[in-house]
């Protein structure tokens, strides 16, 4: 909540169109910026992490100094530091992130084989709390105040601040594993039972996405509703509210036509960082139920230390973040009612 | 220095807040509830004998259900749970702390100065933060734990210096509007270095509103510590409430069934963390009325 | 998005939440119901590659197993070496010249026969090419030629004896599909489905860290295996492997912590199996870290050199505690070097060598060495430096852990120091020697020739910047010769008195304090497999087997079928779709409670 306050103030804009294309350069450069401190960061940070690969890839092998040199040479391991960051930037910019040592295979590979699953999940989890979110929290800005409005937050508030993967192990107790009478009703964990095809398939993958997404959208539905109410009790403040309400509108044609539609832009932008956060922070639910995504291969990456696909995935979820909220400072003046006036 | 009055002026301002504050129901339940864990943290080497953490002089059989001699059962050395989750108070409300008030630290400072000195090296120093903000926090503390020894201090560093780019923009924002009021004008003209106006004007002012981020920051950290716990990150010979959670599901509570060991420590760190977010939201809206947050 | 629905919005919303509920909750019924009897087995660990030139992960070295032929295997009785690809085999009397013949009924899966050819080739290609031999490349680093003179005929030369010419563990691919192959070091057998194999096996599908599926191959020599389809699917939790177990979804589960195991024994239709295992769990000491060519590194505290140190630490360590509380029964107490399960060479201190649990003496060892304390203090050397070590353990290994945190407490009692240094990954302080105790596990083959090996001081690395084959610098004179007389030594009592001698040896040094014999605690459902070949027969493991005895046996029971997959029970059904219903009721009462809500608001 408090990282999206800070994220979300509207940026000021012009209100012409070469005024938006500089405004969108501005932003496109500063992401261009970033993006380049990231690759920078991603192969300095991984260089400070203690360990010789080469020597904890052949751990109980008899591997004499030359084999161990052949191995640094395939891995690019035995060039001076400056020689192996600019090989790595500039096969960087060409999408070829390196070989992971211990999958032998090339790293943008292996992330593109669990970004589907990652993706399905956050996707899904993002939309849902979204939504929700935004339900919840125009309803509790609406009555603010009363009972509802103090039981909501107070729910929302709750459930954020419990562990996310707590949760899921009690989740998995409950509805996987079954109490007392009540039957295993969802599988333990993992993305497909396998063997279905088509129609069955779609549907025994929905069957294991339930608790995940639960799970996600538990935790996290709390910031929308926060950021939607919030900005809701700004906007009840203004004036034309007030006008509107006096031309004898109704209450809910009010909230529909005015409010809402104005403290959905934060929302809207919200939904973006949210994707480029939730990628990231998936770690935990997708270790907790098994699923095949990204968060379990860096998890896993990073015990090893399997430095090219631990850099590869820092890249993309530090990318994620930052297309996420260019895409956000985009959108954010195109939808503002008040610019398009 | 004309301390008195300043003060007294200190004193009178803090009436006030608590004034507002106490109206804030919620607020208040959050702090009684601090309150108790607290004292109740401070108060469980005085209440129990002998050491809870010992493994070799553990009194029960391993991962017994609650009883009447042991309330919430034991763990897999044969350790009371309910000790432990006392204990375990002690260290997530002290790293919690710690790393928060290191986050907030780095925020401050980074903000104060950025404010104040304004020009290029303030863009850097903004630009800097900006590029923290959108990195995964979360990542970049495990990296940061895994490079590191496992140890409390780790902990403490790896959360605090992720989660201060929120504080920093934070910080700059009301710095600017400080100075740009007369009475900062006045103090340059008579002569006040940028030390004296970065120490005695500034940082009085967004004193309030670095206290509402510890509160929230707290939270966090706490939730963080117990997430890299559950990583495995943690010190192992720590007893935490995230670590319980990683014992409890390294020994196989989950699928036997033993609830009991693994529900009180995720009630306990919802309910810490529930605690802080609000007071801190209590403290903010007392700051910012308009935000309207909790009532 | 609009948040005010009409009436019928609502209801049309309520109704498909309602059916969406009850579709997910009710469980999928299998779409290929056609009696397919499925045996899936639950793995956690990733397969890092699925080229026997690359793969060194167990589940994956299992994998080949299934689909690859060796050219022994292992007897599934006493685990001695018996024909597999070669169905014999002869020795020059130097022992360097070694003649395998080839079966003439295995057949690669695509129709064409396997030859000595395939084997000469594998072999010739792991000599030849570095990034052949990331895997099994200390077999053939000792090879001098291998060729195929004729079809059924494979001649190995050896540049020394070699112990391991029995146990070569390297599977014989296909010449035909794997010489198109370009650079070994990136070829990973994934491409192309089903691979070609000519195990009991035929690997069929595979995607990473999701599930390996693999069908019998009806044209086995042994004969094929009974079920229908063999599936790894991955749980990366323990937990929600054990809870996919109990509900049926599969059908095999290895590795369970204690809980999880008394807690299945207590379950019906479900057999756990507790194993002695193969493994032992020491605690190593470091020696002082040296090379071949006598350079010392690493900073190994110096107390450990003195052997009344070790002793002392020795006696200050409660294995029967460490079997009790850590194992909770599910171990069998250290003695020497070579786990049990091992007979013939298995090896126990006699009462005047075992140097039991007696703090008293651990104390009065430490006076003697000159480390003494002051009331309850810390003990200090002559210069009144604390005495305090460093113990390397795995951040991933729960047991490492918790014997830790007693060690701290009993050696703290004695006024030892030690700090538990646990990483995920232990690799560099451990080869560089900057430890001063590690925990130390390895898995004995049947053949005890290369756990013995690491011990000697050939295995130390050749020069400070190598990585030997060393598993804690450990440099005996007298275990070097006992070794060097047990590898030349071919009566098998014989050799078997000398490997007791050794264990002895290495028990007297006080370099490793074997702590335990973790078994090996696996569970299985009873009513989808009927039946499966433990190893060895009486009383063995399921998983991990040198062989492919236990899934190649498995007989499927009357009610594996479909279900094996998870197909639901009537009450599962039912009950899944009363929740459903209550779910969709609870949606509507909701709403319409909220309806009712809001029409007080609208005047």
């Amino acid at each position: 909540m408090t990282a999206t306050t800070a994220v979300v103030a509207p940026a000021p804009v012009d209100r012409k169109r070469t005024g938006y294309l500089r405004y969108g350069a501005g932003k496109l450069g500063g992401a261009l910026i970033s993006l380049v401190a990231v690759l920078v960061t991603g192969f300095f940070l991984f260089r400070i992490i203690p360990g010789d690969p080469v020597k904890a890839m052949t751990h109980g092998m008899p591997t004499s100094a030359e084999q161990l040199a052949t191995l640094r040479g395939q891995f690019g391991l035995d060039l001076p530091l400056w020689r192996q960051f600019t090989d790595y930037c500039g096969k960087a910019l060409t999408g070829d992130l390196g070989l992971s040592y211990q999958f032998h295979a090339p790293v943008g590979e292996l992330i593109a084989q669990k970004l589907p699953a990652t993706l399905l999940l956050t996707g899904t989890a993002v939309l849902l709390y979204s939504t929700l979110g935004l339900w919840l929290g125009t309803r509790s800005a609406w009555r603010h105040g009363g009972r509802a409005d103090r039981l909501t937050t107070g729910v929302a508030l709750t459930l954020w601040s419990v562990p996310s993967f707590w949760l899921g192990l009690l989740l998995i107790i409950t509805f996987a594993v079954g109490v007392g009478p009540l039957p295993g009703l969802f599988p333990t964990g993992g993305m497909e039972s396998g063997g279905e095809r088509g129609f069955a398939y779609a549907i025994d993958v929905a069957h294991h996405l339930v608790l995940p997404v639960l799970t996600l959208v538990a935790v996290g539905y709390a910031q929308t509703l926060l950021v939607v109410r919030s900005s809701l009790l700004d906007e009840m403040g203004g004036d034309y509210l007030t006008t509107a309400r006096a031309k004898g509108l109704r209450d809910a044609a009010v909230r529909r036509r005015h409010a809402v539609p104005n403290a959905l832009l934060p929302t809207v932008t919200m939904v973006f960082i949210n994707l480029g956060h939730v990628v990231a922070g998936s770690i935990l639910v997708e270790t907790v139920f098994s699923w095949p995504g990204l968060g379990g291969l860096f998890y896993q990456a990073l015990s090893v230390p399997d430095l090219p696909l631990v850099q590869g995935l820092f890249i993309v979820f530090a990318g994620a973040m930052i297309v996420m909220n260019l895409l956000a400072d985009l959108i954010y003046p195109l939808l503002d009612p008040r610019v398009r006036r | 220095m004309t301390t008195p009055l300043v003060w007294a002026r200190r004193r009178d301002s803090l009436t006030r807040f608590w004034g507002t504050y106490r109206q804030q129901r919620t607020g208040l339940w959050g702090l009684t509830a601090l309150l108790v864990i607290g004292a109740v943290a401070l108060a469980t080497p005085l209440l129990t004998d002998g050491d809870l953490r010992s493994v070799a002089d553990a009194p029960g059989g391993p991962l017994e259900a609650p009883s009447g001699a042991f309330w919430l059962g034991t763990d897999q050395f044969g350790r009371s749970l309910l000790g432990l989750l006392l204990w375990g108070a002690r260290i997530s409300l002290a790293v919690g702390l710690l790393a928060a008030v290191l986050s907030v630290g780095i925020g401050t400072l980074v903000g104060v100065i950025a404010g104040h000195y304004g020009g290029w090296f303030a863009t850097a120093l903004m630009r800097v933060t900006d590029w923290f903000l959108v990195m995964p926090a979360l990542v970049l503390a495990i990296v940061l734990a895994t490079v590191m020894s496992r140890s409390l201090w780790t902990v403490v560093i790896a959360i605090g210096v992720t989660s201060w780019p929120t504080t920093a923009r934070l910080v700059r924002a009301q710095t600017l509007a400080v100075e740009s009021r007369p009475y900062i004008e006045r103090a340059k003209a008579l002569g006040g270095g940028h030390g004296h106006i970065m120490s005695r004007h500034v940082l009085p002012n967004v004193m309030p509103l670095v206290l509402a981020q510890t509160t929230l920051g707290i939270s966090t950290a706490i939730l963080t510590e117990a997430t890299l716990a559950f990583l495995g990150l943690g010190d192992p010979a720590v007893v935490s409430w995230g670590g319980m959670l990683q014992d409890a599901r390294e020994a196989g509570a989950v699928s036997s069934g033993h609830w009991w060991y693994l529900a009180p420590p995720g009630v306990a760190i919802a309910l810490v963390a529930v605690a802080f977010t609000l007071c801190g939201r209590a403290v903010e809206s007392v700051l910012n009325p308009r935000l309207g947050a909790v009532r | 998005m609009a948040t005010e629905l009409s009436a019928r919005m609502r209801h049309t919303l309520a109704f498909g939440v309602a059916v969406l509920v009850a579709a997910l909750s009710a469980q999928p019924v299998r779409a290929a119901d056609d009696g397919e009897r499925v045996l899936s087995v639950a793995v956690s660990q990733s397969v890092d590659s699925l080229s026997p030139f690359l793969a060194q992960r167990l589940v994956a070295i299992t994998v080949h197993r299934l689909i690859y032929e060796n050219l022994t295997n292992y007897d599934v009785r006493d685990g001695r070496a018996i024909p597999g690809l070669a169905t014999a085999w002869t020795s020059s009397p130097s022992k360097l010249i070694w003649t395998y013949t080839i079966r003439s009924n295995s057949r690669w899966s695509d129709g064409e026969p396997v030859t000595a050819e395939d084997a000469a080739w594998t072999f010739n290609t792991m000599m030849s090419d570095p990034r052949a031999a990331t895997a099994n490349g200390s077999f053939t680093a000792n090879f001098r030629k291998v060729t195929a003179p004729d079809p059924r005929t494979l001649v190995i030369e050896l540049k020394k004896p070699q112990a391991t010419m029995l146990a070569l563990d390297v599977p014989i691919v296909p010449k035909h599909q794997w010489e198109k192959v370009r650079n070994f070091s990136s070829f990973n057998n994934d491409q192309k489905f089903p691979i070609v194999g000519n195990g009991p096996f035929i690997l069929t599908d595979f995607q990473v860290d999701r599930f390996i599926r693999l069908r019998p191959n009806k044209d086995f020599w042994r004969g094929a295996p009974h079920f229908d389809e063999l599936v790894l699917t991955y749980y990366k939790d323990g937990d929600a492997a054990v809870a996919a177990l109990r509900k049926g979804e599969v059908s095999f589960v290895p590795g369970l912590t204690p809980a999880q195991a008394s807690a299945l024994s207590r379950t019906e239709r479900i057999k756990v199996n507790d194993a002695p295992g193969r493994r032992f769990l020491a605690l190593a000491t470091n020696p002082g870290a040296r090379s071949q060519d006598g350079q010392r590194f690493g900073s190994g505290h110096r107390a450990l050199l003195d052997p009344g140190v070790r002793k002392a630490l020795f006696h200050a360590t409660d294995r029967r505690t460490i079997v009790e509380k850590v194992f909770r029964g599910h171990a069998v107490e250290g003695a020497g070097y070579i786990p049990p399960r091992f007979t013939p060479y298995f090896w126990k201190p006699p009462a005047g060598q075992r140097i039991g649990y007696e703090p008293g003496k651990a104390a009065e060892l430490l006076d003697q060495a000159g480390y003494r304390r002051k009331g309850n203090g810390k003990r200090r050397d002559k210069n009144g430096r604390p005495l305090e070590f460093r113990v390397l353990c795995h951040a991933t290994d729960p047991n490492d852990k918790a014997i830790g945190r007693y060690l701290q407490e009993w050696w703290g009692r004695l006024g030892i120091g030690l700090q538990l240094d646990c990483r995920d990954n232990v690799s560099d302080p451990w080869l560089s020697g900057d430890y001063d105790l590690a925990f130390d596990g390895w898995s004995v083959s049947p053949d005890p020739d290369f756990v013995l090996s690491i011990h000697t001081c050939a295995a130390l690395p050749a020069t400070a910047r190598d990585t030997g084959s060393t598993d804690n610098f450990i440099c005996d004179r007298r275990f070097d010769e006992l070794y060097a007389k047990q590898s030349v030594e071919y009566d098998a009592p014989q050799r078997a008195e000398l490997v007791k001698k050794m264990q002895s040896r290495l028990y007297d040094t006080g370099y490793l304090n074997i702590l335990a014999y973790p078994n090996a605690v696996e569970a299985y459902r009873t009513d989808q497999i009927a039946s499966i070949t433990t190893m060895p027969e009486s009383g063995g493991n399921i998983w991990g087997q040198d062989g492919y005895w236990s899934w190649w046996s498995a007989k499927p029971a009357a009610g594996a079928g479909a279900g094996a997959s998870g197909q639901p029970s009537a009450a599962a059904v039912l009950s899944g779709m009363g929740t459903a219903l209550a779910g969709a009721a609870l949606v509507a009462a909701v709403i319409g409670w909220r309806r009712r809500a809001t029409a007080d608001d609208r005047e």
